[in-house]
């Protein structure tokens, strides 16, 4: 004949070691699921960042080069308008003063001054022109409607490492609660089935249980 | 009447209810059982740590491409600065003058008297500009950049100067951060064999309570810790990528 109580006990027992089993198990697959989520997750965070910082880099280069190009084409244009008013100036003059030289020279300034603004017109067509390799090219080519859209890239990367890192902070939370629930699972192993090994045990799989839920935010 | 006695003291004994309850099961498999989850947890490290190597490395590459794309701006900012601040308003002024003074000699061929005198007077001054400025401008100078109406290849200056420093040239951050995507998804796919490891793990630590399924919850633990083994390995040897 057995005893009725000691038959409930082990049968107790064994459900006890059964549930232990299973949440370590599931302990071992969850940090498995945990660590991946993390580890592509700071990669992401990781490269995110720094596309934008290169992007940052770019933009600033970009701005500065082109801007270099395109005040250095005004100047040329100033340079050849500052010879134009000259000789319209020399050309007044001498008519004012009846002088005959500075006439001459007014109209020979004048012609000066159309070669002149053709010739850097010119100068200034081969800013970024072959065989100025392609990336330098780039930057002294950039326009409004480029820079717009390298802005728009390099916040979109911000946005995804602030994603990416809040991603990672999840997997990260999940880690150290499993990590906990594993500190609670072998304390109840400990204990064996009782009241205080049921506590650890059902703790355990409450924390294991939040970090489950911590994957899967960590995943959306 | 000793059995009478005996009875109720056997059927309190723990070892006298197990052989009632539980199934006649032959107990061996711990060994098993233990061999299992020590090769899981040293596979899954292995796995962890060249996963967190690869995945530096990966880093380490992305690191070094931003670093190379502010050198290489730098250099570039650099040869355009010097080209366009430096070097251009001389030219334009070499330039200015060499038009100038061939417009005012040709002027000075239909003119005579003070007029003329004027005319070269001018001339000879822009020529001196130009003899004066030329040795300090080899975009002006050279006939390399001269263009037909007169004006400079900025383009063909720019491309010179460049190629005088062709480290700065070869500076390719743009393939340093495709070396990091790579290495980056390498780590990706080695952390994913942790995922048939911890499964190997998981059906290990089963097979400690389920005593009839005990061999084969082993077996297939087996086979997931060499289904995770070998593509971890793959993925290392990059046989898959």
């Amino acid at each position: 004949m057995i005893a009725p109580d000691s038959a409930a006990a082990l049968r107790a027992e064994r459900r006890f070691d059964l549930v232990t089993a299973v949440l370590i198990g599931l302990i071992a697959v969850l940090a498995a699921i945990l660590s991946v989520i993390q580890i592509g997750a700071s990669q992401a965070g990781t490269r995110a960042d720094l596309q934008a910082a290169r992007l940052a880099a770019d933009l600033s280069a970009r701005i500065s080069v082109s801007a270099q190009a395109d005040d250095s084409a005004l100047t040329a244009q100033q340079t050849a308008l500052m010879l134009g008013i000259d000789a319209t100036s020399r050309e007044i003059s001498g008519l004012q003063n009846s002088d005959d030289a500075s006439i001459a020279l007014g109209t020979a300034e004048q012609s000066a001054f159309e070669k002149l603004k053709a010739a850097l017109t010119a100068t200034s067509a081969t800013t970024g022109g072959a065989p100025v390799d392609a990336y330098t090219a780039g930057l002294l080519k950039a326009d409004t409607a480029q820079l717009l859209v390298e802005l728009a890239e390099q916040n979109r990367q911000v946005d995804l490492a602030n994603a990416a890192n809040g991603r990672e902070q999840r997997a990260v939370l999940g880690l150290s609660f499993l990590a906990l629930s594993g500190v609670l699972t072998g304390l109840a192993a400990v204990f064996r089935e009782g009241r205080s090994g049921r506590i650890s045990l059902s703790a355990a799989c409450a924390i294991a249980a939040v970090a489950g839920l911590l994957a899967l935010l960590a995943i959306v | 009447m000793v059995g009478e006695l005996i009875e109720p003291i056997v059927a309190e004994s723990r070892e006298f209810v197990v052989s009632e309850i539980a199934e006649p099961t032959r107990e061996h498999g711990h060994a098993g059982v233990a061999i299992l989850l020590t090769v899981a947890a040293v596979v899954a490290a292995l796995i962890g740590v060249g996963a967190a190597m690869t995945s530096s490395s990966a880093s380490d590459a992305w690191q070094s491409a931003l670093r190379t794309e502010v050198k290489r701006s730098a250099g570039a900012m650099e040869d355009v600065r010097y080209l366009y601040q430096a070097e251009l308003p001389i030219a334009v002024r070499i330039v200015e003058a060499r038009i100038l003074e061939s417009e005012l000699l040709a002027a000075s061929q239909g003119a005579s008297g003070a007029t003329k005198q004027a005319l070269l007077l001018e001339a000879s001054v822009q020529s001196q500009i130009v003899t004066g400025l030329s040795p300090s401008s080899d975009l002006a100078a050279k006939s390399d950049y001269a263009l037909a109406p007169g004006g400079l290849d900025l383009g063909k200056r720019l491309a010179a100067l460049r190629a005088e420093n062709p480290s700065m040239l070869a500076l390719d951050p743009d393939g340093l951060e495709a070396t990091g995507d790579r290495l980056a998804h390498k780590a990706e796919l080695l952390m994913m064999a942790l995922l048939p490891t911890s499964a190997a793990a998981f059906l290990g630590v089963l097979a400690q309570p389920f005593r009839r399924r005990r061999l084969l919850l082993l077996r297939l633990g087996s086979a997931a810790l060499a289904g995770g083994a070998i593509m971890a390995l793959a993925v290392f040897f990059e046989v898959l990528t």
